[in-house]
């Protein structure tokens, strides 16, 4: 009981802390300039990987099947967004549309992916999955009549805000310039990213949820009290490539651009996973624990630590090794490795009982 | 552009369509080489191993560094094939069995999700040894073999050395295999293994001395590939591996996974696709093309073309 | 009709701001750091012509001692590529860009390598109204109208100002031009293939569109997998075609070697010509030197090394001050490119003379009869080089050897 107490103080703690973070005036300039790095641009990037963790979670966390193309569909809701948005195309319309077609866009595709693959299971599942992510880029790249191919589509323009918020907003000091405040799509991906993850908290605790969990656990017997399996799978796949969709639009709405089709392949289904796997798989926070160490790598910290080593001079020749961006490849698959062998349940397990109820 | 992309009526347009099988089938039998191992460690202890193909591609930087001290030191490029060919085999077979004790071993009983989750991992890995072996860019493998074409020019046909060296090491090592499984005594405890691990276990067979077997010869194939591929192919880089490792494992599901003809029998027929499809509808399609092959399978017909219907497993 | 009006008003759009901006007094700090950005591709095999491309920029600071009146230069070199790509890549592009436009000390952005990172960054650069000038980029959609989609430039200038400019001759010169040599070479029939990229693809197709003109037969143009590991069967396909010559639109980073490769190995006799994306010696090394001895020819915006030191002026004095520095003349090509650059960047600010990005962007604009390394050259209204030398070379011993001065027909 205490332990769960603690949990969630400390998961509050760190909502407040992420909440205000940009607001204490100068905390954000100060640690930039201790790093020697512009670092407010990666949040919202790291929150969109939270929200695309999350979706990969509802996959491989609640129902146990393992998605290898979640990428795929972060690359449909990116290039959806693009095409409904760019000056290429009559559609210019406003975010929040966009934001639900490529949502719907992305869950479509998810459905429709699932239904032959119903049948599979274990491993090959896994394979189809790859192999339609594989196939989603060769398309977005191959096909640039409509998306652009490597050439992207570019620039989307950032969301109108409307005016009721801007007082507000503009009290909190911030700027309504969305290209000169970093806040404004930190609080724009945070807001979805706990958007995400309070619906995701309900749903666990839904009799869809649990129903997910009791297929997970043994499908035989899941089928046997009455469960629909095909069903049940069906959801969470298109779920899953809904929320990706979703995170993609966001993305290429961050960005400004689509970036390049192959962005959305499998290396990057692989990172989310290894997320996943790093923080707890099924359990919502410590995915995003994950997602915060993975993508801080990434983003965050190996940035910051080579540019430090170029100021001082540290790197004269420009040696690969002694870049920490070249080290991540190994870091995260020490990671898997480790993980799997010594605490296969990751850094926060999930906890049992929570999602069946609130006994525990 | 699109309307110059179409298909190509030369004169001699059977010539060219054997051109192309020809170019197909040297292919395939090289992914043969990778999909042995992946078929064979399937069948025992049913993992796929995404480190496969990583492996492969160290391999072939195993195989490029030799080659270059040996060239230095003797000049000769046979000399140098030859110890490619001895050593590379030995260092990828080494180094797959090493992986298996300190990786795969202990999770044999865990969720099928642990191993194929590591082999991820290991695969991750050895894509970092290659970045730092070879560097991002992709790397040239010098051409030992003369590029000749064997068959007369004016027949407008083209087998060149290349091709013929293909051939001449892949043939022999897989009718090797196929009877060291079929007829020795180890051959016989992996195929008892394969079936029923812990029966074959109970009639005296040491299943961990079998697995480490099959991931030193699994190893030892692809290090024979990773010297043909290079010899070949003539151009290495540390992201090949994802994606030979992808169209070897297409081509054992194809075939059946866990069949050895079977695997041979798939790697062909993706070769001669992705060849075919290049040739004649287009490029830039021919890998998605491989991929949709491999879904339908899946989903038609998981067990591959050679493969028996066995009871799954649970 | 609609087409003309459209590209007369975007340039009145240009030419007004500009003119009413010579009046402007821009105010700002007359002293202080201001912050030089370059971005390019430093991983890959791009690295070799992009260190060149830095040395330049580096050499041309040092000369000035790292500062413009009471500023102090300062120079961060930023990584546009990423090991994963092997090649630019958009999401770090975009973070680059991002950067600098936070970066209230961030005057210039020196960059891109590849057009098709320009395209990421010049929208975010623009509306920042940072000074951006590019050493490499080539690919005319940028800057000029009627070459790419009907909304470009524009589409790369939100703000309506022009702040983008190279010192690089384009691809409307240097596409032309190769299919000039080609023919001049007694070719009688060209396959034409590119990367499908905005530089490989944008020159293919110009090189095409000249051939046709000249009645050079074009046997076919096909985009290639760049994911590809090999194109034996497409080199067969083109070897029943019995080209004269094989034209590639594209870079060293898209498999320009590896299709040489094949060339060979299908048996194809005719030669290759590639524009100075391969101009590297990385593409020599990933193809082999044997495979392009004496069958790959290469176009370039502007004079090698070599036949620069030899011309004499700014130019030697550049690759001697070069060769003092670094020990060897500039292996690459591109390296003056980058010294111009930071020439280019260095006047603006002096002429500024303040620590105004606008001020700074203005003052690049009006740069007339420019002194530099290259000769003497000014902007157009494009924010593009006046500047129009091309020249060939050819691959003969594992090095890349002039071959001529191309001359542009217009």
């Amino acid at each position: 009981m205490s332990s769960g107490v603690l949990r969630k103080l400390a998961g509050l703690l760190v909502l407040a802390l992420v909440i205000t973070y940009p607001l204490i005036p100068g905390l954000n300039d100060k640690i930039e300039s201790m790093l020697g790095k512009k670092i407010g641009d990666s949040f919202p990037t790291i929150f969109i990987y939270g929200i695309l963790a999350l979706a990969l979670n509802v996959v491989v966390g609640y129902t146990g099947l393992l998605h290898l193309g979640i990428a795929a569909f972060f690359g449909i809701g990116a290039f959806t967004t693009g095409i409904l948005t760019v000056g290429q195309y009559p559609f210019q319309f406003g975010f929040l549309p966009v934001l639900v077609v490529s949502t719907m866009a992305a869950a479509l595709l998810g459905g429709i992916l699932c239904v032959p693959t119903l049948r599979l299971r274990g491993d090959y599942l896994a394979l189809v999955t790859l192999g339609f992510g594989l196939i989603t880029v060769t398309a977005l790249r191959n096909l640039q009549e409509i998306t652009g191919g490597m050439q992207t589509l570019n620039p989307i323009p950032p969301p109108k805000i409307p005016e009721i918020l801007r007082c507000p907003l503009e009290s909190l000091g911030l700027t309504m310039s969305w290209t000169e405040d970093y806040r404004l799509f930190y609080y724009l991906t945070l807001g979805y990213l706990l958007l995400v993850f309070v619906f995701l908290r309900n749903l666990e605790h839904s009799r869809l949820g649990r129903a997910w969990v009791a297929l997970r656990e043994d499908e035989l017997a899941a089928t046997c009290m009455g469960l629909n399996a095909a069903r049940l799978k069906l959801l969470a796949f298109t779920l899953a490539a809904g929320l990706a969709g979703m995170a993609g639009s966001l993305y290429a709405t961050k960005m400004t651009n689509t970036t390049e089709p192959t962005r959305f392949d499998f290396q990057l289904s692989c990172t989310i996973l290894s997320c996943l796997i790093l923080g707890g798989l099924g359990n919502r926070t410590g995915v995003l624990l994950g997602v915060f160490l993975v993508a801080g790598y990434d983003f965050l910290f190996a940035p910051a630590a080579d540019a430090w080593l170029q100021r001082n001079d540290m790197n004269p020749n420009d040696k690969g090794y002694l870049k920490f961006s070249m080290w991540n490849l190994m870091i995260f698959g020490l990671a898997l490795v480790l993980m799997m062998r010594f605490r296969s349940s990751g850094l926060l397990p999930k906890r049992r009982g929570t999602t069946t109820g609130k006994g525990a | 552009m699109t309307g110059l992309t179409g298909l190509v009526f030369a004169s001699a347009d059977t010539q060219f369509f054997i051109n192309i099988c020809i170019t197909g089938l040297t292919t395939g039998f090289l992914y043969a080489l990778i999909a042995l191992g992946y078929t064979m460690v399937y069948g025992i202890v049913e993992l796929i191993n995404f480190a496969h193909g990583d492996l492969f591609m160290l391999g072939c930087f195993f195989a490029l560094t030799l080659g270059g001290a040996v060239m230095a030191l003797t000049g000769s490029p046979m000399a140098t094939i030859a110890l490619m060919l001895l050593a590379t085999p030995v260092f990828c077979a080494f180094l797959n069995m090493l992986v298996d004790l300190t990786v795969y071993k202990a999770l044999r009983t865990a969720p099928k999700l642990a191993p194929l989750v590591s082999a991820i991992g290991v695969s991750f890995v050895f894509m970092n040894i290659g970045l730092f072996w070879g560097g991002s860019q992709d790397v040239n493998f010098p051409g030992l073999i003369e590029e000749r074409n064997l068959l007369a020019e004016d027949s407008g046909l083209q087998f060149t050395t290349t091709d013929l060296l293909v051939i001449l090491v892949t043939a022999p090592v897989m009718i090797g295999l196929t009877i060291f499984v079929k007829s020795t005594s180890l051959g016989k405890a992996m195929r008892a293994t394969a079936q029923n691990p812990v029966a074959a276990q109970l009639m005296g067979i040491n299943v961990n001395r079998v697995i480490a077997a099959t991931f030193l010869i699994g190893g030892a194939l692809a290090g024979i590939a990773s010297v043909i591929y290079g010899l070949k192919i003539k151009t290495i880089g540390y992201q090949m591996g994802f994606q030979n490792g992808l169209y070897a494992f297409t081509a054992a599901v194809l075939g059946g996974i866990g069949n050895i003809p079977g695997a041979v029998l798939g790697a062909i027929v993706i070769g001669m696709v992705y060849s075919l499809a290049s040739a004649y509808i287009d490029a830039r399609w021919a890998t998605a093309m491989v991929f949709v092959i491999l879904i339908t399978i899946l989903v038609f017909r998981p067990t591959g073309l050679l493969g028996a219907r066995t009871r799954e497993k649970v | 009709m609609n087409r003309l009006i459209l590209a007369a008003l975007a340039v009145a759009g240009l030419i007004l701001p500009a003119v009413r901006a010579e009046d402007k007094k821009f105010e700002g700090p007359t002293s202080g750091t201001i912050k030089i950005v370059s971005s390019l591709p430093r991983t890959g095999s791009a690295k070799g012509q992009t260190d060149t491309i830095v040395n330049g920029i580096k050499l041309a600071l040092e000369e000035e001692g790292n500062k413009v009146g009471d500023f102090k230069i300062v120079y961060e070199d930023l990584d546009d590529a990423t090991a994963a790509a092997g090649q630019w890549d958009a999401q770090k592009e975009t973070s680059n860009a991002n950067q600098a436009r936070d970066d209230a000390d961030v005057m210039v952005y020196i960059g891109t390598y590849n057009s098709g990172a320009a395209k990421i960054s010049m929208p975010i650069l623009n509306k920042a109204g940072i000074l951006m000038v590019s050493p490499a980029n080539t690919s005319p959609s940028l800057t000029k109208p009627n070459f790419g989609e009907k909304d470009e430039p524009t589409r790369y200038r939100p703000s309506g100002k022009v702040n983008y400019f190279r010192v690089v001759p384009t691809d409307d010169v240097q596409g032309p031009v190769a299919a000039h040599w080609a023919k001049s070479m007694k070719i009688k029939s060209v396959y034409v293939l590119d990367d499908n990229e905005v530089y490989g693809k944008g020159i293919a197709d110009l090189f095409r569109g000249e051939c046709e003109g000249l009645k050079l037969k074009v046997l076919g143009q096909e985009s290639i997998d760049v994911k590809a590991q090999e194109f034996k069967a497409l080199m067969q396909k083109i070897k029943a075609l019995k080209p004269g010559l094989i034209y590639f639109g594209g870079t060293t980073q898209t498999k320009a070697g590896q299709l040489a490769k094949d060339m060979v190995a299908a048996g194809i006799t005719a030669p290759l010509m590639v524009p100075d994306g391969c101009y590297e010696q990385s593409m020599i090394e990933s193809a082999g030197a044997d495979v392009l001895n004496g069958r790959c020819y290469v176009t370039f915006g502007g004079l090698p090394p070599t036949e620069l030191a030899k011309k004499g002026g700014k130019g030697k004095a550049f690759v001697d001050a070069y060769e003092k520095k670094f020990g060897k003349i500039p292996d690459e090509a591109y390296a003056v490119y980058g010294y111009e650059c930071a020439k280019v960047a260095l006047e603006a600010i002096r002429k500024a003379g303040v620590k105004n990005r606008e001020a700074i962007v203005a003052a690049a604009g009006k740069l007339k009869k420019f002194e530099g390394a290259l000769g003497t050259w000014s902007f157009d209204v494009n924010g593009d080089t006046d500047l129009k030398m091309m020249s060939g070379s050819k691959v003969v011993d594992g090095k890349f050897v002039f071959e001529k001065i191309l001359e542009i027909k217009d």
